[in-house]
């Protein structure tokens, strides 16, 4: 558990955005895979970047409601 | 030669580089100079051969597109974690890197354990040194290996040496800063450095991670793409931290502002 511990904190150290990067790669993962959701292809890049940028605000919306 | 691996390593190195050096210097002048270097140089040592052995091995074996599609991942965790901590710092809702604070406090813990100036190897000492750079210098060498060897189309080498030129650089810049001024680098501006880096390693893992998802960046020449992701999360993080700080005044104000109004209450009910 303690060497779970210290990877996550090497690498991350925040839930939100550990949860955030892998909703967005298993989500991409799908539009990758799914016949159903070869339309949104195009648009991989494009929803990657607003998954970092929803991802970013998030956390930083939870640091600021947790110093008041 | 790949300048913009090399700039970020350089970067992101001469931050975690100055964050070792602290510990590097305590030692160095409450233990002794030998014990200090010696630490410093095993854990440099075994640094570059875990950026040698490690790197190499990754870029041979594993394919290069599911190989951009991993380091993009990390990458991007990485750079996330940086920006929102120097976000966090630009706006004020975290207190900046203080290397003076630290260099008080480790030198007291020092002298607490008893240890005192001798010439020769102090066990300690070495131990306190390596360690400090190692786990500082863990995290550059991971950089290097992931930002380096993304980067390279065949053999991988080419990268990784341009990223392990630019922390070798900023290495050298450090211990020459400190061997001449003698004192925490205190006018290194970590935040700045930091958030750069943020910036960089979050453009790179996204465009490598939308790579390795075969997605095809819509311009002729697809690495023109990085300096446009750049711009974009540079201009959300500015936004990011101008919001910060009004929500931080903002606080403050209804706080002050509820004080006055219970202050005057509690008066109200004095007077008879």
């Amino acid at each position: 558990m303690k060497v779970i511990k210290a990877i996550y904190n090497f690498i991350v150290g925040d839930m939100i955005i550990l949860v955030g990067v892998v909703i967005a790669v298993l989500a991409l993962a799908l539009i990758n895979n799914v016949s159903a959701l070869s339309p949104l292809r195009p648009a991989t890049g494009f929803l990657l970047v607003a998954a970092v940028l929803v991802t970013l605000t998030a956390t930083l919306y939870r640091e600021a409601r947790g110093k008041r | 030669m790949q300048w913009a691996i090399a700039t970020a390593a350089f970067l992101a190195s001469a931050v975690e580089f100055v964050e070792a050096f602290t510990i590097v210097l305590v030692v160095g002048v409450t233990i002794n100079w030998r014990s200090s270097l010696l630490g410093a140089f095993a854990a440099a040592a075994t640094l570059a051969v875990i950026v040698a052995t490690l790197g190499v091995a990754l870029v041979k074996w594993v394919p290069i597109q599911d190989f951009r599609l991993v380091v993009g991942i990390i990458l991007i965790l990485f750079g996330l974690k940086w920006l929102k901590k120097a976000i966090l710092r630009y706006s004020g809702l975290k207190s900046l890197h203080d290397e003076e604070a630290i260099f008080e406090e480790t030198m007291a813990e020092i002298r607490a354990r008893g240890e005192t100036i001798a010439p020769r190897f102090q066990p300690f000492g070495v131990a306190l040194s390596y360690k400090s750079v190692l786990l500082e210098g863990l995290e550059v060498a991971f950089i290097v290996i992931t930002f380096g060897s993304s980067v390279t189309t065949s053999t991988g080498v080419n990268g990784i040496a341009s990223a392990a030129l630019g922390a070798a650089v900023a290495g050298l810049l450090v211990i020459a800063a400190g061997a001449i001024i003698r004192a925490p680098l205190t006018k290194v501006p970590e935040n700045t450095l930091k958030f750069v880096v943020g910036i960089m390693l979050t453009s790179f893992g996204t465009f490598w991670a939308a790579e390795g998802f075969s997605f095809e960046w819509p311009l002729p020449l697809p690495d023109a793409f990085i300096p446009i992701l750049a711009a974009l999360y540079l201009l959300v993080s500015y936004g990011l931290v101008s919001w910060l700080k009004w929500n931080k005044q903002h606080q403050l104000a209804t706080a002050s502002a509820n004080a006055t109004s219970v202050n005057a209450q509690e008066q109200e009910e004095v007077r008879p």
